[in-house]
């Protein structure tokens, strides 16, 4: 249940704490993070999600945003009515590195001759009840983690210190934050009072015949072409750690199914999405080429 | 005699003689005798008229007379009177200049007359006589013309003589011994020579002479030799360009022509011609460039066809014709320039120049680690590879050709390289090492004991070797390879090697292709034309020809099988069998399976001629899968009497044969897995888990060696059998131990990392090479892969250096500690007047109040938000220490007046034993102590801002040889290692700045910074042995180390260039031009200034 605020545009607007997923999305369960995700849900513990990029890990927030039910309690018109079960709203941030605390909680803003409080997403998120996913959170100041810590304990509590103010938590409401241990240097590690706050789910790279699916699904390209990818990408992942610093993403996959689905022939296909986005060193570029002609007869 | 001899004329003429000594009488004595008959009367008078005047002439006439008489006869047996006359009278004439010319001229005319005619006379002996210049060396080297001129006279005409003689004449100019020795050698070097290079080969020695007359003696000696280097119809051309050149480039211009000789034998002697008229082409424009042209063939013709190489030539002209030295330099390939065009032109791929490519290329196709390497490095190892040309893995390293050029492109001599990596990356990906005995229960039951169930081993001596190996195999502490045990099943092992050979390539390519559709038009290109060159096969015995058809099935090429049609049925088995590999999901137990089923039928065929009349070739369906999979119509002779029965009608009488091998197949390169297993399991790399690796004496290994096919000794080395077995035996275990000894260094290095360098002492590393192009500025270009870098770990001494440098500036530290504590960035810095932060700007909000109420406020930019600054440095400093670091530095208050002791002997002693107490205390302080003290403070200043930074030193002798010293790398953690290296930072060697540079930006490079710094501490100049084109050069030096520098800045790196060599304005000025450098004028500073700069960079 969305709404629109306007009626006929040509885009969509949602207020944060509202949005929700109105189709499911498509995830491909890879082992029981399912479960594992619906059983911290259930328990109010926080989860943290570790992975590489594009490996999966938004959409399977989305997912369970989705799949996750409990009563809606929404007020219209000054009355309360309780609708359907409805899914979890999915506020969803993305952290990078000047976000402060003040962007997650919410700030004072000038309206003519009042000062207006507005909510950050955190705060909406909490009283919304609703799933919030800080994306990618070493990225983010450390102030912020004084706003994790109270609301992933026992506690749940979010401390709005302009207004004084404690806000606990709305059921439902589960905090998600992700991070790549891949890439980021040693300075931007997690601290172990923070991890060890949550339960974590490892995500990598889902293996070949899986990946081939999502690749199909997503993409649309055809099954063999699919599968292709997925090998292809098994075998450029082998280059992690020795001149890649990563490998090719799911998601540059299913790029590459579209272009192809497209028309676009593979190799071409597979140098546009995948080998130019990964790497700009000639050499290593040249290697993965070599492996795409390799498996892409054209 | 005859009467009308006037006998008064005789006598008087042996009156006249009588005054001299008794030997010239003689002599007229015996020529008279022959003369005489042969004479008309008034003849003899003249004749007895002339030897008196000769005689009389001058002082040493007399001897010129005797040789007059000597010669006479035998001239006149070959001229008349008449003509000898005029004859003499050439030598009458010398006799003016000398008689001692005119004695040789007489002397030699006997033997010259045969080629000269009397009115050459004249020229023969003008020629001689303009080698006299009235000396007496002159004389005698004029004297030496004539005494070899009959040597000489049968191979050069005499008009060419003149060329000769020039050019004798010119060398005498300068010495008259070279002079003479040349003239010596002169008929030895010319009979060597075909008759029409010798006068070319005389104008260019003319030059020589005339350009380098030093070199004469060895033009005459190594000249001919040299010459027959060249294509026969070419040299008189190639003498003649070399003449050109000698021209332009004078000294330098004889040893081009031997060295460019040296160069043409090289190559094939077809494109001489071709060659030669590119280098004349060159030679209008430099002719140092035509030579080093021909100079460079050998390795242009090596990747080039002639028609490539006037290309690549027009374009050196082309760069020659803008710059002369770029010119040179691009034909002696000495620039990046003339490397690329060749490259470019070039269809050849090597190795060394994609290996990097098809290493990461094979690593992500294995997902292990790798390595390529040409195939002559497995073979050196001799430890059973023998093939230099193939591929071949041992297991954790592909080896490859060291070039392909196959095909008239690069592209499709790739596609090769492709193939033949992909085909060894497949064996490691597709598991063909990881045959496992025991997973095998058909060929080895739980409870076996070594018999050969249902094996065709008719010899019951072969089946009990074979039985006795495997239980030897159940004993503890044997070790086995799981590829012996199968082997051990057959009793002719080459055989069964053979067929598992193309069972599993069979195997291995058919998922290649599957799996990598890309390569598979490539592949079917090399498959198709390894069948091309299969021999035929009507000549080969029965087994041997199956083998073969069992080969060629395997590339895909069933129609070329070929078979006698009689015996069809026969066939379709083994090929159902090799069939059945190419299922998807095959592994390598379902090919030792199909090899054992494949050994059971061969093994039957006697190995005997086949007298057919049915040759016929075979169509794919003979290898079709059957209605029903069922093994049991596999076994041979199931049903029918037995194959041996159905081929013996045809073979009528033939005796049984050897079995041989069939040929490679060269994409497939070798394939050893009975050997790999053991090199994996020697060097405990075995799929079960970290076993340790197992010892093994040479005994049991002798014997694996024996028994195996994979090995054949004989091939390996050229000694008797047991020294080249042992040989092979060291080589093995000298590689495995190596293997096991690196893990261990490699084991170290980590324990490194995690540790923080506590422990022990540091096992000394190899120095690691690295290449480096040079700017040649007068090229204007680079000189590719110029440089050898070194790098190594510097050596380790005692903290106590360190600590005791800090103590001794106390003061300094703490200071420079304070002033790098300011530089340490504010985490943040306020950014006002937002209209959205996090929190409000006090000022602007009284501001923005005010003015409200004041009644016009608008201005709602009322935040501030704090933005992350990080400081993000990273800094190589480089230092010198190279020799001119060890100078001691002068300290000029040391040096005390004389009347400051008042001319008192005992003040003035006392003072000196306190200097030399001193100075036996603290000895004086040379640069390179300084530079370490710069660098010690420095650290201490770093290490409180927390920068990256590294410490490197760089020395070396020659462009080979850059040492490049580690004192502490970019991400290394600071600790006692560090103080301990610090201690023995020592002055070495040379100074060449370039590539120490060029490494430091590599180094850079590979750091994650926002600013990048690289600080150059120097005591001087840069110069190196071979740094420029000669010893006194230096602006080569400079201009490379500039090209350095402006590298570094290309790189986005601030390059900073600090010495303390108080002459170093100028050069500096030079070096850094636009970039930053200083002088510092007090070396002794030094360890204060450095930190202030360092400072001042980067705050």
């Amino acid at each position: 249940m969305t709404t629109a605020t306007e009626p006929i545009t040509e885009y969509r607007s949602w207020a944060v704490e509202e949005f929700r997923l109105e189709e499911e999305p498509y995830y491909v369960p890879v082992a029981d993070e399912v479960e594992v995700f619906e059983a911290a849900w259930n328990n109010k513990i926080p989860v943290l999600l570790k992975g590489p990029t594009g490996c999966g890990k938004t959409r399977f927030v989305e997912y369970m945003a989705y799949h996750l039910n409990r009563p809606l309690a929404v007020v219209r018109d000054g009355k309360t009515e309780i609708e359907a079960e409805s899914n979890l709203p999915l506020v969803t941030v993305a952290c990078h590195e000047d976000l402060t605390a003040s962007d997650l909680v919410g700030r004072y803003l000038l309206e003519g001759n009042e000062t207006v409080w507005i909510d950050g997403p955190l705060t909406r998120a909490v009283k919304a009840g609703a799933i919030c996913y800080l994306d990618e959170v070493v990225e983010a100041r450390k102030d912020t983690t004084v706003l994790i810590h109270p609301l992933t304990d026992h506690r749940r509590i979010l401390p709005v210190e302009k207004k004084s103010q404690l806000l606990q938590a709305r059921d439902g409401f589960l905090l998600v934050i992700s991070f790549n241990p891949g890439y980021q240097s040693a300075l931007k590690d997690l601290k172990q009072s923070t991890r060890q706050r949550f339960v974590a789910v490892e995500f990598d790279y889902p293996p070949r015949e899986t990946e081939a699916e999502i690749v199909q699904h997503e993409s649309g390209c055809s099954a063999d072409v699919a599968l292709n990818l997925a090998k292809m990408a098994e075998k450029i992942r082998n280059l992690r750690e020795h001149g890649l610093a990563e490998g090719a993403s799911t998601r540059l996959l299913i790029y590459a199914g579209r272009m192809i689905a497209q028309g676009v022939t593979p190799r071409r296909a597979c140098q546009v999405s995948i080998v130019w986005p990964l790497t700009d060193d000639g050499e290593v570029q040249r290697s993965i080429e070599e492996v795409v002609s390799s498996i892409f007869e054209d | 005699m005859t009467d009308a001899t006037p006998n008064s004329t005789i006598e008087e003429a042996r009156e006249g003689l009588r005054q001299f000594p008794p030997a010239l009488g003689q002599e007229f004595e015996s020529a008279l005798e022959q003369v005489q008959p042969v004479l008309e009367p008034d003849e003899l008078a003249q004749w007895l008229r002339e030897g008196l005047d000769i005689a009389r002439h001058s002082l040493r006439s007399w001897e010129a007379a005797s040789e007059y008489y000597r010669a006479s006869a035998s001239v006149l047996e070959q001229i008349t009177y008449e003509r000898m006359r005029d004859w003499c009278a050439v030598g009458i004439e010398l006799m003016e200049t000398s008689p001692a010319l005119s004695g040789a001229l007489f002397r030699a005319s006997p033997q010259v007359l045969p080629h000269l005619s009397v009115s050459q006379a004249d020229d023969w002996a003008a020629q001689g006589k303009s080698l006299y210049k009235g000396t007496w060396k002159s004389g005698s080297l004029s004297a030496q013309y004539f005494d070899v001129s009959p040597q000489i006279l049968p191979h050069l005409p005499l008009s060419q003589m003149r060329l000769l003689v020039d050019l004798i004449d010119s060398l005498a100019s300068h010495s008259y011994e070279l002079a003479s020795a040349c003239l010596g050698m002169a008929p030895g070097v010319l009979s060597q020579l075909d008759r029409s290079d010798r006068a070319p080969f005389l104008e260019f020695g003319g030059i020589v002479a005339h350009t380098a007359w030093v070199d004469a003696r060895v033009y005459f000696e190594r000249g001919p030799g040299a010459l027959r280097q060249v294509s026969e119809q070419q040299r008189p051309r190639y003498l003649s360009l070399s003449g050109q050149v000698a021209t332009q480039v004078g000294r330098l211009g004889h040893p081009y022509f031997i060295e460019a000789a040296q160069a043409l034998s090289e190559v094939d002697k077809e494109i001489h011609e071709g060659l030669l008229e590119l280098a004349e082409q060159l030679a209008e424009h430099s002719g140092d460039a035509a030579m080093e042209f021909i100079k460079s063939s050998p390795r242009v013709a090596d990747r080039l066809g002639i028609d490539d190489i006037a290309r690549w030539q027009a374009f050196g002209l082309n760069v020659l014709q803008q710059s002369r030295d770029g010119g040179e330099a691009f034909f002696r390939l000495e620039s990046a320039r003339g490397e690329e065009v060749m490259e470019a032109l070039s269809s050849r791929v090597d190795l060394d120049r994609v290996s990097e490519l098809i290493r990461m290329y094979c690593k992500a196709l294995t997902g292990v680690d790798v390595g390529v390497k040409a195939s002559e490095e497995l073979t050196a190892k001799g430890v059973g590879w023998v093939d230099e040309s193939s591929p071949t893995t041992e297991g954790t390293t592909i080896y490859l050709p060291e070039n392909v050029e196959r095909y008239p492109t690069k592209d499709e001599n790739f596609a090769v390289y492709k193939v033949f990596a992909t085909h060894q990356a497949g064996r490691l990906e597709f598991g063909s090492f990881d045959y496992q005995a025991a997973a095998d229960p058909a060929l080895f039951p739980a409870s076996e004991n070594g018999s050969s169930n249902g094996q065709p081993d008719q010899g019951g001596q072969a089946g009990s070797h074979g039985s006795a190996l495997v239980s030897v195999q159940e004993d503890e502490g044997e070790i086995h390879t799981d590829m012996e045990r199968f082997f051990d099943q057959f009793e002719d092992r080459r055989l069964a090697h053979d067929l598992f050979t193309i069972v599993e390539d069979t195997r291995i390519d058919t998922i290649v292709k599957r799996e990598y559709a890309g390569v598979r038009r490539a592949f079917s290109r090399l498959q198709q034309a390894a069948i091309d060159r299969r021999r035929p096969i009507e000549d080969m015995p029965a087994r041997q020809a199956m083998v073969e058809n069992l080969l060629r099935a395997s590339l895909d090429e069933v129609g070329r099988i070929r078979w006698p049609g009689e015996l069809a049925e026969e066939l379709r088995t083994p090929l159902r069998i090799l069939n059945r590999i190419r299922q998807d999901g095959a592994t390598v137990q379902d090919s030792a399976a199909a090899t054992a089923l494949l050994y059971n039928w061969l093994s039957q065929i006697p190995n005997m001629e086949m007298d057919s009349e049915d040759w016929s070739d075979f169509e794919q369906e003979m290898s079709g899968e059957p209605e029903a999979g069922d093994d049991s119509d596999m076994m041979p002779g199931s049903g029918s009497s037995g194959l041996e029965e159905s081929f013996m009608p045809f073979m009528p009488g033939s005796e049984e044969q050897p079995y041989d091998s069939p040929d490679p197949v060269d994409f497939r390169g070798d394939f050893k897995p009975e050997l790999v297993q053991l090199l994996m399991k020697l060097k405990g790399e075995t799929g079960s888990g970290d076993a340790p690796p197992i010892p093994l004496t040479k005994e049991q290994l002798q014997e694996l060696l024996e028994k195996s096919v994979e090995i054949s000794i004989n091939e390996l080395m050229d000694m008797d059998l047991a020294e080249s077995s042992g040989m092979f035996l060291d080589n093995l275990l000298k590689e495995v131990n190596q293997i096991q000894g690196e893990r261990q260094e490699g084991q170290q290095a980590m324990g490194d990392d995690s540790t923080g360098a506590e422990d022990g002492a540091e096992l000394p590393v190899e120095a690691q090479s690295f290449y480096y192009d040079e700017w040649d500025f007068r090229a204007a270009d680079y000189k590719p892969r110029w440089c050898r870098v070194q790098e190594q770990r510097g050596e380790s001494g005692t903290t106590n250096y360190y600590t005791e440098t800090l103590h001794e500036h106390t003061q300094l530290v703490q200071e420079t500690r304070k002033q790098f504590e300011m530089l340490r960035p504010e985490m943040f810095r306020k950014m006002k007047r937002l209209t959205d932060g996090e929190d409000y700007d006090l000022d602007a909000v009284i501001e923005w109040y005010t003015e409200k109420i004041a009644g016009g406020a608008s201005e709602t930019k009322l935040f501030y938000r704090r933005n992350k600054v990080d400081r993000d440095v990273a800094v190589a400093f480089l230092l010198d220490v190279s020799a001119s670091t060890d100078e001691e530095i002068q300290k000029h208050h040391d040096q005390r007046q004389d009347d400051q002791f008042d001319d008192d002997p005992r003040k003035y002693l006392s003072w000196w034993a306190q200097r030399r107490a001193e100075a036996a205390r603290h000895p004086g302080k040379r640069i390179i102590d300084l530079e370490k003290e710069a660098v010690v403070l420095l650290i201490e200043a770093l290490e409180t801002i927390g920068d990256k930074y590294g410490v490197y030193g760089f020395s070396g002798y020659g462009r080979d040889n850059v040492e490049f010293f580690v004192y502490k790398d970019m991400d290394e953690p600071f600790g006692d290692r560090i103080k301990e290296r610090i201690d023995k930072i020592a002055p070495v060697r040379s100074t060449r700045m370039g590539p120490a540079i060029r490494h430091c930006i590599w180094k850079l490079q590979n750091t994650d910074a926002k600013v990048k710094i690289l600080i150059l501490l120097s005591d001087g100049r840069p110069q190196d042995h071979g740094y420029g084109r000669d010893r006194t050069e230096k602006e080569y030096a400079i201009h490379d180390t500039k090209m350095a520098l402006t590298e570094a800045r290309r790189e986005g790196m601030v390059p900073f260039a600090l010495t303390v060599d108080r002459a170093g304005h100028d050069y500096l000025k030079q070096m850094c031009q636009d970039m930053a450098y200083e002088v510092v004028a007090d070396i002794e500073s030094l360890p204060r200034r450095l930190p202030a700069l360092y400072r001042r960079l980067t705050g």
